[in-house]
């Protein structure tokens, strides 16, 4: 039978604030020690008390907008109870009853719009290592400000999952609320998918797939959940609603402990936290400091860069940034550069951290439409852009330090020509062209290049040769 | 609403505790008296009070985004637990 399949995912997103959400500890603790960012409040001493991070507030307005997300108002915390190491205080803070972020919507590449049903702030968990006979808990992680973003269930395919995590990133890295380092966890996704025969009314029994954190285990995971599914549905037997692992190397889920019921955590106002209450005031400065978003760059270079080019730029927000500056008529050359030399080198994302400046890059794309580089002198000036000693330095003089200026002064290039038409060696090329053999002219293009030390410009040098043996 | 022994064992389930028979005897009863007092509440006409959760109707207490030296060190807060290992707090397995 033909099923459809729908899916929901909860999104955990880290925040990028200096500190964690309700103490003043360091909240960065990528490369540092095990339990060194940890305020006596994250080991919930006795009478220690939360206090709330405004820039946590900020940053999800910020996240909130980036989503097309109404902003509350009112929003208030609540503690969910559960007992485990991670979370020395017993429950979580986060906001049930009361989200910040209410309802908006994410608009896919494809154009398809996936509803948000809501989003909130919260405090992350420690993180638990297992070992044989015992675990190892730290603490770092303990509320640092998570938003836990929750979609409508308007995803129908593996594919629109993975496009609609990867846009999700995309979002808070352009917003800059989250480092968005998915190989540190700083963003882990919920999925939970049913299957409904095609044509019925109500969604089927759903099973729920935990902490996924690459958008390609989404969208295996998604595929996996379907045929699984799919196999119970097409034995007339029932799928059980439950929460499941995903292994990364099996390519598989499996079925964990069934987990608390949503009464089982006991929720109740945090006692500790008063409640936010904004301005209109307040939300609309905040949100008016939301940059360029990925809709809008598509808006913007939709009609001068191909949408595969797009696409790819569109993963590194601090390019796109760049390319907005650069001057109209030299986008699709730098973008291109982009694309195809940048992107190419394995040290991509180290180079991505300190661009070029605009005024570089536009000389660079000026140089080269005025034949002063050729296109292989323009990609080497280009990585050479990146090299922190260059920085801020001028194209133009780079570019003649390492001796890539194009030779263009017609008479200069002559003489060169002239030169190398004179030599034994070009003879027989030059009789054999008068005679018709058209490629030999490549051999004396080759010939003038090499007597020019690779500066003269190749199209240049074919048409004074055509000239000279016409 | 009457306390029944199950819901005992599954709080403490929760909660990861092992209660002995008495002690799940005398905490029911505990529990029974604190939500029978809790339910002399409900005799009050609440219909013109708002909700609320805090009586000091403070709103907006938030701080500057700014790292500020800890109280406690590493070692001090370590020294507080059962065990450590490589700097970590060891528990039993959980999984």
């Amino acid at each position: 039978m033909k099923y459809i399949p729908t899916i929901g995912i909860e999104c955990h997103v880290q925040l990028a604030t200096k500190t964690k959400l309700f103490s003043e500890v360091d909240n960065d603790a990528r490369g540092k020690e095990p339990n060194s960012c940890v305020s006596p409040v994250d080991y919930a001493l006795p009478g220690m008390l939360p206090r709330l991070n405004g820039e946590a507030i900020k940053f999800a307005i910020l996240a909130g907008r980036a989503m097309n997300c109404e902003i509350n108002a009112y929003s208030r915390f609540d503690r969910k109870h559960y007992f485990y190491p991670d979370s020395p205080k017993g429950y979580q803070i986060t906001q049930f009853y009361h989200p910040i972020i209410g309802e908006g919507y994410v608009e896919l590449p494809s154009g398809a719009r996936i509803r948000i049903e809501h989003a909130h702030l919260e405090g992350d968990a420690g993180k638990l290592t297992h070992f044989d006979m015992y675990s190892l808990v730290d603490l770092n992680r303990v509320d640092t400000p998570l938003i836990e973003i929750v979609s409508m269930p308007d995803i129908h395919s593996a594919k629109d999952a993975h496009d609609y995590c990867k846009e999700l990133w995309r979002l808070m890295t352009f917003a800059g609320v989250s480092y968005g380092d998915l190989y540190n966890g700083n963003m882990r996704f919920d999925v939970n998918v049913s299957l409904a025969p095609e044509g019925a009314t109500e969604l089927g029994t759903r099973a729920e797939v935990k902490n996924l954190n690459s958008f390609r285990s989404v969208e295996r995971a998604v595929e996996y959940e379907i045929a699984r599914q799919s196999k119970i549905l097409d034995a007339g037997e029932k799928v059980v609603q439950e929460t499941r692992g995903w292994n990364d190397s099996t390519g598989k889920t499996t079925g964990q402990r069934s987990k608390e019921e949503a009464k089982d955590y006991r929720y109740m106002p945090e006692p500790d936290l008063p409640p936010i209450n904004l301005t209109a005031e307040f939300i609309e400065t905040e949100s008016a400091k939301l940059p360029l978003m990925p809709t809008g760059y598509r808006k913007k270079f939709g009609g001068v860069l191909k949408a595969e080019i797009l696409e790819v730029l569109l993963d590194y927000a601090e390019l796109m940034k760049k390319l907005a500056e650069i001057d109209e008529k030299y986008v699709v050359a730098i973008a291109n550069l982009f694309t195809s030399v940048l992107l190419a080198e394995e040290k991509s994302a180290e180079y991505l951290n300190d661009l070029p400046t605009a005024k570089q890059l536009n000389d660079l794309a000026e140089m080269n439409e005025k034949k002063e580089l050729s296109s292989t002198a323009t990609k080497e000036v280009f990585l050479r852009l990146f090299d922190p000693q260059m920085k801020g330095r001028d194209t133009k003089v780079i570019a003649k330090e390492l001796g890539l200026i194009q030779e263009n002064d017609l008479g200069a290039l002559e003489a060169i020509v002239d030169t190398v038409l004179a030599k034994p060696e070009t003879q027989k090329a030059q009789a054999d062209f008068k005679a018709g053999e058209e490629k030999v002219i490549g051999f004396l293009v080759g010939q003038v290049m090499k007597e020019s030390h690779g500066k003269a410009n190749p199209s240049a040098v074919q048409e004074i040769l055509r000239k000279k043996l016409a | 609403m009457e306390i029944k022994r199950e819901d005992i064992i599954h709080l403490a389930d929760l909660s990861d505790f092992s209660l002995s028979e008495s002690e799940i005897t005398s905490l029911g009863q505990d529990l029974q008296g604190i939500i029978g007092y809790i339910s002399q509440l409900e005799e009050l006409d609440t219909d013109n009070t708002k909700p609320t959760y805090q009586v000091f109707e403070m709103e907006n207490v938030w701080r500057a985004d700014e790292i500020l030296p800890q109280d406690a060190t590493r070692e001090e807060l370590l020294a507080l637990t059962k065990e450590e290992k490589d700097n970590q707090i060891k528990v039993p397995k959980v999984l």
